[in-house]
């Protein structure tokens, strides 16, 4: 079988997480107005600030336009057309405890591979899981709260820490930022809220799993992170979606703030359904996320595997504010298929010695596009401000594209800014190599990407950086020659 | 920001629609060109000059930075310049109209002016963003056709001139190098007085013919200068193209080259020396559009006063242009607190057998160089002149002209002598 049969035969593979979960859902009419937005925030028993806030956002933006500089192309969304809010009916009486939950929906979280139950201490993982619209049960809440930490829905937080949630929401992405992140202030469904106190270090790796369920119900997460002095946690974002034929839209916020000495790392492994071979179906994911490094000496790690959706447009930026602060960003995308993705980051130099790295690694294989789109800038404060940037593509099938959209700006002469980028092809002599030991075509790919990948995979936790092995190579089944 | 609206021109747009209004009956052309330069003035009015939200002026932002459009003044003396290279051939243009050329055998001449009169040799830019085509088109008025014949190899390099003595000047150069043809051509920038300078150098490079193109840009310190060098290459052929800017207050270098013939070389060098308020802008598009070609470019800056640069690199490899080498570095000095220089490397490859790379560094005077030629004596002043002049040598003598070589570094000297 020649290289391009078995890329095609990997290609057409299906996707894995493709299943509905059967639940009544309460869904508002479709289309998106004041009055929408008004009962979404009533629904939600929100306070008038809230809705103010949302209101706000939804005058604005209707005054923008929606991005078209990203290199990608697809069919316009109708905003119209999409339901703003769903949610599992039993909302009114919250479960009380896992047994009162639907069990189909534990089944859900079962195929997943969440540990709710009783693999909760097993993995060692707080799940704020969200199951389209608004969280259903939160785990390892007593434990966390003998810290201080608080990690709720951010409906929730609303309600009960509405000092927080009014200081920090916004201050990091405002709601006229840009379009998709107008849009999600309007509409946010809702989202995780952490909040660690001064001096804590968090016990176990925070974790939500999002899910996008519902037909025609577009997912407006909403998270925001605040870590107080000398803090330290690591959150987790793992996403997986149901086979759908209709594009969904996916148009989260994530807001990071660091105050002085502490540290934030994010991980997100995204694996949203990536639409069929012919491109068909699939969600669009026009994500916001930003981390501000408020205080000196605090630090934001953003790590990313991406492997899903039809669309991908996110920039998990780091604005370096504070003096010594650290910004990194360690990614990994593979578009496959129709895929397309414009991703990188953005790491803003405001302070006296802030350090940033970017590590990039981009894999196209099959039909994919894959854009790496990066901004480094050196304001002129920011004495011995350092950044280095690399960013590496790899194209495997002669369809695909890897493109590179480095922006550098360099205000300050103390500042030293190094950025190299590659593109080349699978080493024809490395899979030789491999392939004279008897490894299999396939196998040889995937160890050669895996070791490609290294120094994105070891900046994950140890249980993510297993499964973005596996997620990998299952996305990159059929896609090698 | 709705692209249709009717958008309120500018002072300098204004300006320029004026000049074209005066003028337009009296630059050269046919009925056809008359066409085409009334719209390419329609395009400007329109949409008015490009703002940093066009992609390919991202970092000039041409709508806030031309403040002013000097008149045209057909009358204003101009200097003579010598040849860079003393003793080669040059055909001129002074105030944008041919001035002279020289007799080099294998080589003929032609006045766009005439090729304007005769036949329909302009057209409208395909892209929308090029503004420097477009307000060349519209008031173009001269300038030197070359053709190199076949198999010519040129002795001594041709240098072609524009010079002005302030105003306007809007000028072209097409120039065809014949099959297996060899030369070497200097294209000088200069002149007196504030001007509005748009230069087009449009080039085919026949197979496996070599060209070396030199660009010396060195426009009075309140002169706009919008250059645009397009090259195509032919199989084999091979251009080492040599930028030096080193002057203008409003610099914008546009470099075009299509690598469509198999097995072709491209290789640029480009050194932007940039003072006072100086913004210089040096934007290049790179086709790889054929296989088993190379290329690399190597840019080198560095960055006084309070000067603002820009270098926007992209290279294209299409899904043809399998074995394809490219690598491109762009590597800045900024030696002062309030210059700054933003890049843009770009790479957009649509085929998977290639190794293509681009490297950039924005960082001041390394200290431990500086300490070790301190330590042995030399004074800070020196040995900062002396690693600068370092950082940038490296890249003229890549050149394998020695003549030129050093006509080169003496202008890097000069330059210092006055900014460093």
């Amino acid at each position: 079988m020649s290289s391009t049969d078995q890329l095609r035969e990997l290609a057409n593979r299906d996707y894995k997480y493709g299943f509905v979960t059967d639940i009544d859902m309460e869904s508002l009419p479709i289309g998106l107005n004041e009055d929408v937005v008004r009962a979404l925030s009533a629904k939600k028993n929100e306070p008038e600030w809230m809705t103010e806030f949302r209101l706000k956002a939804y005058r604005h933006w209707l005054t923008m336009e929606e991005p078209t500089w990203p290199n990608v192309h697809y069919e316009p969304v109708d905003y119209q057309s999409i339901s703003y809010y769903s949610a599992p009916k039993s909302d009114k009486d919250r479960p009380k405890s896992l047994d009162e939950v639907d069990p189909k929906l534990l089944e859900t979280y079962a195929k997943l591979g969440i540990p709710l139950t009783e693999q909760k201490m097993l993995a060692g993982v707080a799940v704020d899981a969200v199951f389209d619209s608004v969280s259903v049960a939160t785990t390892f809440r007593e434990k966390l709260g003998e810290l201080g930490v608080i990690f709720c829905p951010f409906s929730e937080a609303v309600r009960e820490h509405p000092d927080l949630v009014k200081k920090y929401m916004g201050s990091v992405v405002p709601y006229a930022d840009n379009f998709f992140a107008a849009l999600n202030s309007a509409v946010f469904s809702d989202g995780s809220f952490v909040y660690i106190p001064e001096g804590v270090r968090c016990p176990m790796e925070l974790s939500t799993y999002f899910r996008i369920n519902a037909a025609n119900t577009g997912q407006f997460e909403r998270t925001l992170i605040v870590a107080d002095k000398g803090s330290y946690v690591s959150y987790l974002e793992g996403c997986t979606a149901p086979m759908r034929d209709e594009n969904q839209l996916h148009a989260a916020i994530v807001e990071i703030v660091a105050l002085e000495d502490a540290e934030v790392k994010y991980s997100t492994i995204q694996n949203w359904y990536p639409g069929d071979k012919d491109g068909k179906g699939g969600i669009y994911n026009f994500v916001t996320k930003r981390g501000l490094c408020k205080e000196a000496r605090s630090r934001i790690s953003w790590t990313q595997v991406e492997t899903g959706s039809a669309i991908t447009w996110k920039y998990p930026s780091c604005i370096l504010k504070g003096d010594e602060s650290v910004g990194e960003f360690y990614s990994v995308a593979l578009t496959s298929g129709r895929q397309q993705a414009d991703t990188g980051t953005k790491m803003v130099h405001i302070g006296k010695n802030t350090r940033s790295t970017i590590i990039s690694k981009g894999i196209s294989a099959l039909h994919g596009q894959n854009s790496y789109r990066g901004l480094v800038r050196v304001q002129a404060g920011a004495e011995n401000a350092r950044n280095f940037t690399q960013c590496d593509s790899m194209l495997i099938g002669e369809e695909c594209g890897a493109h590179t959209f480095p922006y550098i700006d360099v205000r300050n002469p103390t500042a030293r800014v190094e950025h190299e980028a590659t593109t080349s092809k699978i080493g024809e002599d490395q899979l030789f190599y491999c392939l004279q030991r008897g490894i299999e075509m396939e196998d040889a790919v995937s160890m050669i990407v895996n070791g490609f990948c290294k120094e994105v995979f070891r900046e994950l936790p140890m249980e993510f950086a297993v499964e973005a092995r596996k997620l990998l190579s299952v996305s990159l089944e059929g896609s090698v020659g | 920001m709705n692209v249709h609206s009717k958008i309120q021109l500018t002072e300098a747009e204004t300006e320029l629609i004026r000049a074209f209004v005066e003028r337009s009956a009296r630059l050269p052309g046919n009925a056809q060109t008359v066409m085409t330069r009334d719209s390419a003035i329609e395009a400007i009015k329109a949409a008015g000059l490009p703002t940093r939200k066009v992609e390919a002026w991202h970092y000039t932002d041409l709508r806030r930075l031309l403040s002013a459009v000097p008149a045209y003044d057909p009358e204003v003396p101009v200097d003579d310049a010598e040849p860079l290279i003393a003793g080669s051939p040059v055909a001129a243009v002074a105030n944008g109209m041919t001035a002279r050329a020289p007799n080099v055998d294998g080589v003929s001449f032609s006045t766009f002016f005439a090729r304007l009169s005769e036949e329909d040799s302009i057209a409208v830019p395909e892209r929308g963003d090029d503004t420097v085509g477009l307000i060349n088109i519209a008031f173009v008025s001269g300038g030197w056709g070359v053709e190199i014949a076949d198999g010519v190899e040129l002795a001594a390099p041709l240098e072609l001139q524009n010079l002005h003595g302030g105003g306007q000047v809007h000028v072209r150069f097409p120039v065809t190098v014949g099959n297996q043809a060899k030369a070497t051509i200097i294209e000088r920038q200069t002149g007196q007085g504030e001007a509005l300078v748009s230069s087009i150098s449009d080039v085919e490079i026949g197979e496996g013919a070599e060209l070396t193109w030199i660009i010396v840009q060195e426009q009075p310190d309140d002169t706009t200068h919008l250059g645009q060098f397009a090259a195509r290459l032919a199989k084999d052929a091979k251009l080492t193209l040599f930028i030096m800017n080193a002057g203008g207050k409003l610099v914008r270098q546009e470099v075009r080259v299509a690598v469509v013939g198999e097995g072709g070389d491209f290789q640029m060098r480009c050194i932007n020396l940039l003072a006072g308020d100086n913004h210089t802008d040096v934007t290049m598009v790179l086709d790889h559009a054929a296989p088993d070609a190379g290329s690399v470019e190597i840019v080198r800056n560095v960055v006084t006063g309070r000067a603002e640069g820009a270098f926007q690199g992209q290279i294209r490899v299409a899904q043809a242009a399998q074995k394809t080498d490219a690598r491109m570095a762009c590597n800045t000095l900024l030696l002062s607190d309030e210059g700054g220089f933003s890049t843009k490397p770009e790479l957009e490859i649509f085929a998977d057998d290639v190794a293509c790379g681009h490297g950039a560094t924005v960082t001041e005077i390394d200290s431990d160089h500086l300490f070790y030629l301190m330590s042995r004596g030399i004074g800070e002043h020196e040995a900062r002149r002396l690693l600068v002049k370092a950082f940038l040598a490296e890249v003229i003598e890549d050149l394998d002209d020695e003549a030129l070589v050093e006509v080169l570094e003496a202008k890097l000297d000069a330059w210092f002598a006055e900014h460093g």
